[in-house]
């Protein structure tokens, strides 16, 4: 006759069951280089629909609620300088936002026209929910042609590189993030590094990168561009990465320098996702 | 049933919190978690067994809409913390709004060290978070999980 289980001792078996299922799934994704594209992509493809629906949700609500900000603000506007300036008030607000938009896209469209390399737009739709990663999310997916691996760029330089995809998404790692990084010269003196993020809390610190690799006597001033090597093989050589912020000497032989990012992650509202099937070796020129 | 079904729906008003935060704040994940929230809610309302499932669930959707490259680590940590809120709901009286707030603010503050921790167990590099910012991040959520909790509980107490 078999004794029935206690609630408790049951779900201290359930929690040690979960736990080791736990271990053994991680273990699994560590063990293969940090990506099970397979699982990330099953997940993605089932969640990604619900967040892609709730950002054109919440995209339309923060829409309507700048519109509401807006028209307080010109309201007061009103009450001193009468109707007909609301009006034209409001009018030149939309047309600002109208023509920021262009503008964006404009410097997106010069960059795929300039870029030797077969590009293709995608919007941001989500970013990071946890404070220890910097990720992005893209509306552009599989089914679009994007694949693990592939660069991200912004007009203002590289942004990382799609990690996980699904069928109508895709998730970046943002450059910045620790556990990111690009093989870059510095353009001056050709001095080749690897940069990293470091992921500071604001406040706490910096949203540097740090070049790392690069040796005590090497030739970096501050203010010296600092460009994708190609060298990784994942970015095309030449794309604009940042410029020196900080020399100084770092433990050991290398040096302890800091690169200020060129693309404005936390504004990021569009980006050009090129495709790997295309990726030169060699891209002829910086990209600036 | 009904339980289950209000916990995923819980879950999804947590992806759609996230997902809003996203388009006010630059990193909303150092600011706030509302799927610890959803975790604590629901072990401190259905125990153990409750708060670990729920920690399970909430934790890889999180891992694989808002995480990193390496699926799993908040599913664990979700589910230390669901088993463990839930097994202090049973022997503590955690009834009150500020005691609930507390064991958000507990659980936020063992979730801000945990995850870093399980992924140097795996050879992975996170950031951990300063200090300044893992104390800020557990007070919003304390502050934000006890009013939420109350009214929660508010309205269930009217429906009775």
């Amino acid at each position: 006759m078999a004794q029935a289980v206690s609630p408790a001792r049951r779900s201290r078996l359930l929690l040690g069951g979960l736990v080791l299922v736990h271990l053994a799934v991680i273990s699994h994704q560590v063990d293969g280089g940090g990506g099970v594209s397979l699982l990330q992509h099953w997940l993605l493809a089932a969640l990604s629909p619900l967040q892609s629906a709730v950002a054109s949700v919440v995209g339309g609500a923060s829409e309507a609620w700048r519109g509401y900000a807006f028209h307080r603000e010109t309201y007061a506007e009103n009450r001193r300088l009468g109707a007909r300036l609301r009006e034209l008030e409001t009018q030149l607000q939309a047309r600002t936002h109208r023509a920021q938009e262009a503008e964006r896209l404009r410097d997106l469209l010069e960059l795929r026209r300039e870029l030797p390399l077969q590009t293709l737009a995608a919007q941001v739709v989500g970013r990071e929910g946890v404070p220890w990663v910097r990720t992005l999310t893209l509306d552009r997916g599989e089914s679009d042609g994007v694949t693990l691996d592939s660069p991200v760029l912004s007009p203002t330089g590289v942004v990382g590189r799609v990690f996980a995809t699904g069928p109508h998404a895709a998730r970046v790692q943002v450059l910045l993030d620790r556990d990111g990084g690009a093989g870059v010269v510095v353009e001056r003196s050709r001095v080749h590094g690897v940069v990293s993020g470091q992921v500071a809390a604001p406040g706490t610190g910096s949203d540097d990168l740090l070049l790392k690799y690069v040796p005590e006597r090497a030739d970096v001033r501050v203010g010296d561009l600092v460009v994708t090597s190609g060298l990784d093989r994942i970015y095309p050589k030449g794309l604009v990465v940042g410029r020196v912020r900080f020399v100084g000497k770092g433990s050991g032989l290398s040096q302890d320098i800091r690169v200020e990012p060129s693309a404005g992650f936390d504004r990021l509202e569009e980006v050009l996702v090129v495709r790997r099937t295309e990726l030169p070796l060699d891209t002829p020129h910086s990209v600036q | 049933m009904t339980r289950a079904f209000w916990t995923a729906l819980a879950i999804v008003g947590a992806v759609l919190v996230e997902t809003a935060l996203g388009y006010l704040v630059p990193q909303p994940g150092r600011l706030f978690d509302p799927f610890l929230l959803v975790v604590v809610y629901c072990a401190l309302a259905g125990g153990e067994t409750h708060g670990m499932l729920t920690g399970v669930a909430a934790g890889w959707v999180q891992d694989a809409l808002f995480g990193g490259r390496v699926l799993g680590l908040a599913g664990l940590s979700k589910l230390a913390l669901g088993f463990a809120v839930g097994l202090a709901g049973g022997r503590f009286l955690i009834t009150s709004a500020p005691a609930r707030a507390l064991a958000v603010l507990v659980a936020s503050l063992a979730d801000g060290l945990l995850v870093p921790w399980l992924a140097s167990v795996f050879g992975l590099e996170l950031a951990p978070l300063a200090p300044l910012a893992l104390v800020g991040r557990a007070a919003v959520n304390a502050s934000v999980g006890g009013v939420l909790f109350a009214l929660v509980e508010r309205r269930l107490q009217g429906s009775r």
